[in-house]
């Protein structure tokens, strides 16, 4: 009976189509999804646009040694050292990086900079949208990369507080 | 000395009597790691990274005490040589702090290289590493305790080395502790050879730490722009906002006239390249204001002002003051310049010594002019004024190590108790202002005698007359007809050399390159026909003003013009800021110095650091400036001239020989009269180079000075490959006897280097540091 055999074989198909109808969808809702990453979904793995970690005092975990900009293929990281003083302390050792930008027209997020980190301190976030209108606004300083203060460093300290009485905008903790 | 055969890893090896085993191994390319040992000072045998297994010895032995023996046979690696070294390595990594990522020292490190090598980067120890804070012992040294590994090399280049002896060990055993020998600071000369030699991060440079990281700088090998010694200093740049940084000076490699040596003007003083106060901008005089102008607005008004005098009043209007810190090059152009465009022989520079006498005595004479290398390597050397170990610190270090490795016999002759008294085999104090007396006496006249030293002097006569290849050096205090009678000494004595003592770094090169009223390159007279006035095909025939007579001039208004090129002649010279009042004066340079105040267009000048060239030291050795710094918007003193020249509407192929087309148009493009050779065509075509294509190229007034300037037609491919070349004098011209008033020494000291210094904030935190230093009190 070709009839029966025809019906069993739609009946088989349309079985597949129903039960994917009722299942959970697999596309992802990129960019009308929830949440901050608007419904994209990245693996804890990936590499992304890079986050500079601080330690749990707040500081920056960055020494300046130049290791990153030295194993960069594509010699997108430029760093200016600079000395901390009991003052002016920014990270735990005695150098900082008074300067530091990466040049994302040029990274090719090859996770070398993470591998050569001696203190950890550069990482890769889960940032993607790193497109621009303008090339020059692909070079990321520090401050766009740096990891928010601690939770328990409290995020919105204001560090400016004296100029703040005296009328100036507040700065608060950089990141979030 | 016999020769010693000993035989290292199989290989056979043939060295003089008395060397050691890690320099026989080194000879023939086997390299025995060591930390303690350097070349050239005392022996320690304090890290044991060198040992070696020697046959028939029962354990394993240092090479850098070992002196070599006849029929040894040695062994430098083995997996129990391997075991040792790295025994050694994970010893002193104990506590060795692991903060190379933070260290200055990291990436060319030599504890570093050795784990690398022998790998002990674990550590067996549970113990926590002992930290200390970072202690600054001096403005330019601070020393990190827990780095140190205890070598040694710091204390003994310091005091071997330089003879200051500021550094020693306190405590012994496993407690000691490398520490300045006056309390928490350092008493010395601030040379940072200490820094230098330091393997590991232990002493770091307080102008160039956590600055950046040696593999991010581009390291360019140059002459140092400071004193007359001509020392080999590396800078380090970086790309900055502006052009090229230059964030550090060290002496990388070595290969220079200096050898280990670089004091402190040379490895910090660069800084005033960066200072903030440099001029980024040509300065018009609008209103009684020097006001901010384009580069075309400034050489328009400069072209324009001088040739209008030329013309009504012809070159003799015009001033030219050339520098001692411009390349020869530049000097070179500047009194072709003057002569050939102005049309005038009013040149003249900041004299510090008197070298036409100085030719004028070497004239006719066989070659008598000794290299720094000389200083060095000669069995004796007599120092009559000066002191070296302020003014000519490379000198000084050349003469004291020649004396401590040679067992040179050093003459000092000085009216102060100068420091190299102390390597002295004879110092004789004369009275000041008799060191003319004293050549006098030297050259034969007795009557000179009448001093309460009479039989010092006469010993000492007697003594250098016994001498032979004799280095005679001497001081500004030597000037006209005195040259000639020393010179008339050192003559009698077979194989002498004799250097005559500048201040500033290109003082040579000036006087060399004709910035005299009366003479040309080369020291010929204007009156005398000579090459160059058939080469500029005229010169004007009378000599012009001498610096004194051009501010005459200048006062009584017959001086139209004055043309100053990188030189401070109202700071430096102490002249009336006056006297030029009713002068059109243009000046080159990096600051707005007190001639600057006064001058009516300021043009900025990039400095030797920021060009190519060639400096000639005091000893007559040509070196090579290579192009490290730059700053965008200055221009070099060569582009300057010659723009100035293009301006005033000249044929610039007539001053710098550039684009003279093809070899195959006979020359006739360069302005040579049909028929004429080509001088310098031919003479290219000779030494096989090229025509330059590029007006503002110094390469092509360098093959006009080799070509014509006697004495500097020196290989071509050693200078360029940065070795120094000695230049002669014995070919020069006859020289002159000048009024010796004219020479007035700039009296530089270890801290203090003329306008340079006075930008210099390494420098002046260096003085500042020793003022608030409390005054030494004597014990009682």
């Amino acid at each position: 009976m070709p009839v029966l055999k025809n019906i069993a074989a739609i009946a088989k198909g349309m079985s597949i189509t129903f039960r994917e109808m009722l299942a959970p969808t697999v596309v992802e809702n990129y960019p009308d999804g929830p949440g901050p990453l608007k419904g994209a979904k990245v693996q804890e793995r990936y590499r992304g646009v890079h986050v500079l970690q601080r330690d749990e005092n707040g500081l920056e975990k960055c020494v300046a040694c130049f290791l990153c900009a030295a194993a960069c293929p594509s010699n997108c990281i430029y760093i200016e050292a600079a000395e901390n003083t009991a003052e002016h302390r920014v990270s735990g050792a005695e150098r900082y990086a008074k300067v530091y930008n990466i040049d994302y027209n040029r990274c090719i997020f090859c996770g070398y900079c993470v591998e050569a980190c001696p203190t950890d301190a550069i990482t890769h976030g889960h940032g993607f949208e790193v497109a621009a209108f303008s090339a020059s606004n692909l070079v990321y300083r520090k401050e766009q990369m740096l990891a928010p203060m601690p939770a328990h460093m409290g995020a919105n300290a204001v560090f400016n507080q004296e100029e703040v009485e005296a009328g100036a905008p507040a700065m608060v903790a950089p990141g979030e | 000395m016999a020769d010693v055969n000993i035989t290292v890893d199989g290989k056979k090896v043939t060295a003089p009597a008395g060397t050691l085993l890690i320099e026989a191994c080194k000879s023939v390319g086997i390299e025995v790691p060591s930390f303690c040992y350097y070349p050239n000072l005392s022996l320690q045998g304090a890290c044991r990274m060198c040992l070696v297994k020697i046959e028939k010895m029962p354990k394993l032995q240092t090479a850098c005490t070992t002196v070599i023996t006849e029929g040894m046979s040695v062994t430098t690696d083995s997996p129990e040589i391997h075991q040792a070294r790295k025994g050694m390595v994970e010893l002193l990594l104990g506590n060795h702090p692991l903060d190379c990522p933070v260290c200055d020292a990291g990436g060319e490190c030599e504890l570093q290289d050795m784990t690398f090598a022998y790998g002990a980067a674990e550590s067996k120890y549970m113990e926590a590493k002992e930290h200390r804070d970072e202690q600054q012992w001096s403005p330019v040294v601070y020393f990190d305790r827990p780095r140190c590994i205890l070598c040694y090399r710091c204390v003994r280049v310091c005091g071997e080395g330089m003879d200051v002896w500021a550094l020693g060990v306190q405590n012994r055993g496993v407690s000691s502790i490398i520490a300045p020998n006056k309390e928490d600071h350092l008493e010395c000369e601030e040379c940072g050879m200490c820094i230098d030699i330091c393997p590991v991060g232990a002493l770091t440079s307080g102008a160039y730490r956590y600055k950046t990281r040696p593999w991010e700088m581009k390291h360019v090998g140059t002459t140092c722009t400071h004193c007359a010694d001509g020392c080999k200093t590396t800078l380090g740049v970086r790309r900055s906002d502006t052009g090229m940084e230059i964030v550090r000076g060290d002496n990388r490699d070595k290969s220079g006239i200096n050898g280990d040596f670089l004091c402190i003007k040379g490895r910090y003083a660069f800084d005033f390249a960066n200072h903030e106060d440099r001029l980024t901008q040509p300065l018009i005089r609008k209103d009684g204001r020097l006001t901010a102008a384009s580069w075309e607005e400034a050489f328009q008004l400069i072209g324009t002002e001088f040739g209008r005098i030329c013309e009504r009043e012809g070159g003799r209007a015009i001033g030219v003051v050339g520098s001692t810190r411009t390349t020869n090059e530049e000097n070179y152009l500047l009194q072709k310049f003057a002569r050939v465009v102005l049309g005038t022989n009013n040149i003249d520079h900041h004299r510090t010594a008197d070298f036409p006498a100085f030719a004028a005595a070497l004239s006719g004479k066989p070659e008598m002019t000794a290299s720094m290398r000389d200083v060095y390597n000669a069995p004796a050397i007599l120092l009559i004024g000066n002191d070296p170990t302020e003014q000519h610190p490379l000198l000084a270090w050349q003469i004291r190590n020649n004396v401590r490795l040679h067992r040179a016999r050093l003459y000092v002759v000085n009216s102060q108790s100068i420091k190299l008294r102390r390597q002295a085999a004879t110092f004789l104090q004369i009275p000041t202002g008799t060191e003319a007396a004293f050549a006098a006496f030297l050259a034969g006249d007795d009557s000179a005698l009448n001093v309460t030293s009479r039989d010092q002097w006469l010993a000492l006569r007697e003594r250098l007359r016994s001498e032979q290849n004799l280095v005679v050096i001497f001081g500004s205090e030597l000037r006209g007809e005195n040259i000639g009678s020393l010179l008339k000494f050192a003559s009698s004595i077979p194989g002498a050399k004799v250097v005559c003592l500048a201040d500033y770094a290109n003082s040579r090169g000036a006087a060399d390159m004709g910035l005299y009223p009366d003479l040309l390159p080369g020291y010929y007279r204007i009156a005398d026909k000579s090459k160059f006035h058939d080469e500029w095909h005229g010169i004007p025939q009378t000599p012009g003003l001498t610096i004194p007579e051009m501010i005459e001039s200048g006062a009584s208004g017959r001086l139209k013009a004055l043309y100053v090129v990188g030189a401070n002649p109202i700071g430096r010279l102490g002249i009336d800021p006056f006297a030029f009042s009713q002068a059109f004066v243009v000046l080159q340079d990096m600051f707005l110095t007190e001639t600057a105040v006064m001058a009516d267009v300021v043009l900025p000048a990039a400095n030797a650091y920021e060009k190519s060239g060639t400096f000639t030291n005091t000893c007559g050795d040509l070196q090579i400036l290579k192009k490290a710094g730059e700053v965008a918007t200055t221009k070099s003193d060569f582009e300057m001239i010659v723009r100035i020249a293009d301006a005033m509407g000249f044929d610039v192929r007539k001053l710098v020989p550039f684009g003279r087309g093809t070899p195959a148009d006979m020359g006739q493009s360069r302005g040579a009269q049909s028929g004429e050779a080509d001088r310098h065509g031919v003479w290219l075509e000779a030494h096989g180079l090229e025509p330059k294509m590029n007006p503002f190229d110094p390469m092509a007034i360098l093959d006009e000075t080799q070509r014509l300037v006697p004495g500097y037609d020196v290989s071509r491919m050693n200078l360029l490959a940065g070795n120094d070349q000695h230049t002669t004098l014995s070919k020069s011209g006859p020289g002159a006897l000048h009024n010796p008033e004219l020479i007035v020494p700039a009296n530089n000291n270890l801290f203090s280097s003329g306008t340079l210094g006075r930008y210099s904030r390494t420098l002046n935190s260096v003085i500042e540091n020793s003022n608030q230093q409390p005054a030494e009190v004597a014990a009682d």
